[in-house]
């Protein structure tokens, strides 16, 4: 039984934990994906088709896990994806996350559905940062975006192009999530049972989605599922000419969030992207589609040296990130990664998740005998046929 | 369930369970992280499919091969294993005895409770002694002295384990040694007062082999965790290696070798054997297993090294499997230490009955005469 921040020494650990704490509309948002949740799984389980072959005796007592992504140099090779509606999983928020991504020095990923402005994180931290941006029908919002990011010192800009309409999130269909959460007869339990969520909730400051509120009421003033927002607010004739454009305007480093062929990755090159992180949004857009870490090799053939590839999704352990870096990955990123752990215990919690999978890391460079991120490569993997 | 009823390592696994205290026994059946490699290490085994000659004019099947320099009378042995007097008053003393009587290796480790004497006294049997580079060399230069001097026929030295692994279920059991009592396993030892009582009236623990050198492990309740990452060497290479093949002089193995480029240089500095092996799915997880790795290995040194898997084995039939693939004999852990914890000197022994029996019995159904004719030609991989 998980019961404490201290029980907790990994992913699974730091799941449960939040599955006690938060009301089963905000945990079955998280942990829950499209359809029938196939690619959620195989996200996971594709890092089980290949095996590690470690190097013995070669003296490992100091690891380097340090990796430079989007010129930027980070502590350690993986970051924290931008996810949305933090403030829903514990009162502080980004607060907590961006300050224990601090701590750890490497990049914090911010959603355009934050629920903590650019200004404010940026007047909290200086250590790298990303802003996730969503193209809307209403330009007036997407100049706002990119140019409060801007201003706000926002060293990458990711767009994200696999969420032209809403996945298909069957637990927030039953469970009635929306944002901000409304009370349903079928929901009321789950709060009623949760008090000191809804006492943070009410008492801990508004709930707001400050990137979009002066543009757009559903989110904040009128409850949406994200699903529908996305099918009603994003702009779904979203083109590659759009992404140039947008790339340009925002003159610095760029990368397009949800690629997943290679025909795809060489376009991001083409018009001028920096990096790509291969997503398919956790599992939680198209089920079926192929994970990240399966088509990682190929991506990285074709686009390896033009740009920053990153692997995102699926990723619970480190040897899941070793295994990506040796494929060829930049750097992995995650958001259950860290969320779970937000839920669980706000930036406290994020901190501890944090914390294991660095001396995950550690320890597991060491029995590969590895000192350096550049040490691995695909000769340490074998695929099993 | 009686040691007579045990036909398996399933068997022997649940009889085990029974007898220890929950966190001792989850000591010895976890693995690092999610556990994929310790699964995997025996799932691999199914991915290709034993292939028997028929009318072979078998008679009695030959189990006799030569390892390290001794005749053994089967091609399997016990790996060396930490503590053994955690899983049954008699420790290595049983496993060691067992093991003579069924003429074939008995492997004692560094991290032993009895002392390397004290085990050459009692058999005469083919013995390994496992190293570990400790950060202070000259509690590795006293094992190798004193090894050589009580007649132990062969050596080898761990290089899986610069760093413990990380054995979850260990950080939530508390498993310290000497075990430690605490409020979460009161009730585990509380509800096995046989393994209470023995623990505490027979001789005391003690780390025996490294006791004079340092006092941790022995007076100090250690994680074993703590203890690797204090005591090791993490800056360990080979040079190292090379220096105690030299220094021990005879039959030398590495131990947790899984690469072909790691196992060709085992070769340069004068090993005569390795031992493919992932400790268990303790260590690295998600790294490759032993049989998925041993072809590999035997195509590149295994006309110049023997090569032993260590790691997953169940069955006779995995051992068969494993020859067929080139390794020269097989050894594990888990198993024997379940069946030592199960019954002492009488369940390993009826362990290795069980095994000899099972190899025996599969060796006549693939028709095969001596273990030369195990080779490629009766394995198919499917695909």
């Amino acid at each position: 039984m998980i019961l404490r921040l201290k029980d907790c020494h990994n992913f699974a650990d730091f799941r449960k934990l939040a599955k006690l704490k938060l009301p089963s509309p905000i945990f079955h948002y998280i942990d829950g994906a499209a359809d029938d949740e196939i690619t959620y799984a195989r996200n996971t389980s594709a890092f089980d088709d290949v095996d590690l072959v470690p190097n013995v005796l070669r003296g490992v007592e100091d690891v380097d896990l340090s990796t430079t992504i989007f010129g930027k140099k980070l502590d350690l090779p993986f970051y924290l994806s931008p996810t949305a509606l933090q403030r829903l999983f514990h009162y502080d928020g980004e607060r907590a996350v961006g300050k224990a991504a601090k701590k750890f020095n490497t990049m914090f990923g911010v959603s355009a559905l934050a629920t903590v402005s650019v200004e404010e994180i940026s007047s909290m931290i200086d250590t790298p940062k990303m802003f996730q941006f969503y193209f809307h029908k209403d330009r007036g919002l997407n100049d706002s975006c990119l140019e409060r990011a801007k201003a706000a010192k926002f060293d990458v800009m990711a767009l994200t192009v696999d969420t032209i309409t809403g996945g298909n999130r069957e637990r927030d269909l039953r469970t009635g999530f929306t944002s901000p959460p409304k009370l349903t007869l079928a929901s009321l339990f789950s709060f009623a049972t949760k008090p000191m969520w809804g006492i943070n909730y009410l008492t801990k400051g508004k709930f707001e989605l400050p990137h979009l509120q002066d543009f757009v009421k559903e989110g904040t003033d009128v409850n949406s599922s994200i699903g529908n927002y996305f099918s009603t607010m994003l702009d779904q004739s979203m083109n590659w000419k759009d992404a140039e454009n947008l790339c340009s305007k925002w003159g610095g480093h760029f990368a397009l969030k949800g690629v997943m062929s290679v025909e795809d990755a060489k376009r991001a090159a083409d018009i001028g992207c920096t990096g790509i992180m291969v997503s398919n949004h956790g599992g939680r857009q198209l089920d079926g589609s192929r994970a990240p870490f399966d088509q990682l090799a190929e991506i990285v053939d074709a686009v390896g040296d033009k740009l920053d590839v990153i692997c995102e999704g699926g990723i619970h352990r480190g040897t899941h990130m070793l295994k990506a870096l040796s494929l060829g990955a930049k750097a992995c990123s995650g958001g259950r990664l860290y969320l779970y752990a937000l839920a669980a215990g706000g930036q406290a919690g994020v901190e501890r998740a944090l914390e294991k999978y660095k001396a995950e890391l550690v320890r597991d460079m060491k029995l590969m005998g590895c000192t350096k991120i550049s040490d691995l490569s695909r000769n340490n993997l074998r695929f099993r046929t | 369930m009686s040691l007579k009823n045990c036909y398996n390592f399933k068997d022997f696994r649940n009889l085990a369970k029974k007898k220890l205290p929950s966190p001792i026994f989850h000591y010895i059946d976890g693995g690092s992280d999610d556990e994929a490699t310790l699964r995997r290490n025996t799932e691999s085994f199914n991915e290709c499919d034993l292939v028997p000659n028929v009318l072979a004019n078998v008679g009695k099947p030959d189990l006799t091969t030569t390892l390290f320099g001794r005749k053994i009378d089967m091609p399997i042995f016990l790996s060396p294993a930490a503590m053994q007097r955690l899983y049954h008053v008699d420790g290595d003393k049983a496993s060691a005895r067992a093991a003579e009587k069924f003429g074939t290796f008995y492997s004692m480790s560094s991290m032993s409770n009895n002392s390397i004497e004290e085990i050459a006294n009692i058999s005469g049997g083919p013995k390994l002694f496992q190293l570990y580079v400790h950060k202070d060399k000259s509690i590795t230069d006293d094992l190798i002295d004193r090894s050589r001097r009580s007649g132990f026929d062969a050596m080898c030295l761990t290089v899986d384990t610069l760093v413990a692994g990380n054995r979850e279920k260990d950080h939530k059991t508390g498993f310290t040694t000497p075990p430690k009592l605490t409020l979460k396993s009161l009730m585990s030892f509380a509800m096995r007062p046989n393994w209470v009582f023995n623990y505490l009236t027979g001789k005391k623990f003690e780390l025996s082999n490294v006791k004079k050198k340092t006092d941790k492990g022995t007076n100090i309740a250690k994680s074993v965790i703590e203890y690797i990452n204090e005591q090791y060497d993490p800056l360990m290479g080979w040079k190292d290696a090379e220096y105690c093949a030299k220094k021990w002089n005879g039959p030398f193995a590495l131990k947790g070798v899984m690469s072909v480029e790691d196992a060709k240089k085992a070769v340069d500095i004068g090993c005569t054997a390795i031992m493919i092996s992932n400790h268990g799915g303790r260590q690295l997880d998600g790294s490759r297993s032993p049989f998925d790795q041993v072809k590999a290995i035997s195509d590149a040194v295994g006309d110049k090294l023997e090569i032993i898997l260590d790691g997953g084995i169940r069955r006779g039939t995995h051992v068969l499997k494993a020859l067929a693939a080139g390794a020269k004999a097989c050894s594990f852990g888990k198993m024997f230490l379940f069946s030592l914890a199960a019954g002492g000197q009488q369940g390993v022994e009826h362990l290795l009955k069980n095994m000899h029996d099972e190899i025996y019995r599969n060796m006549v159904l693939m028709g095969c005469k001596s273990l030369k004719e195990l080779n490629s030609s009766k394995l198919i991989y499917r695909k």
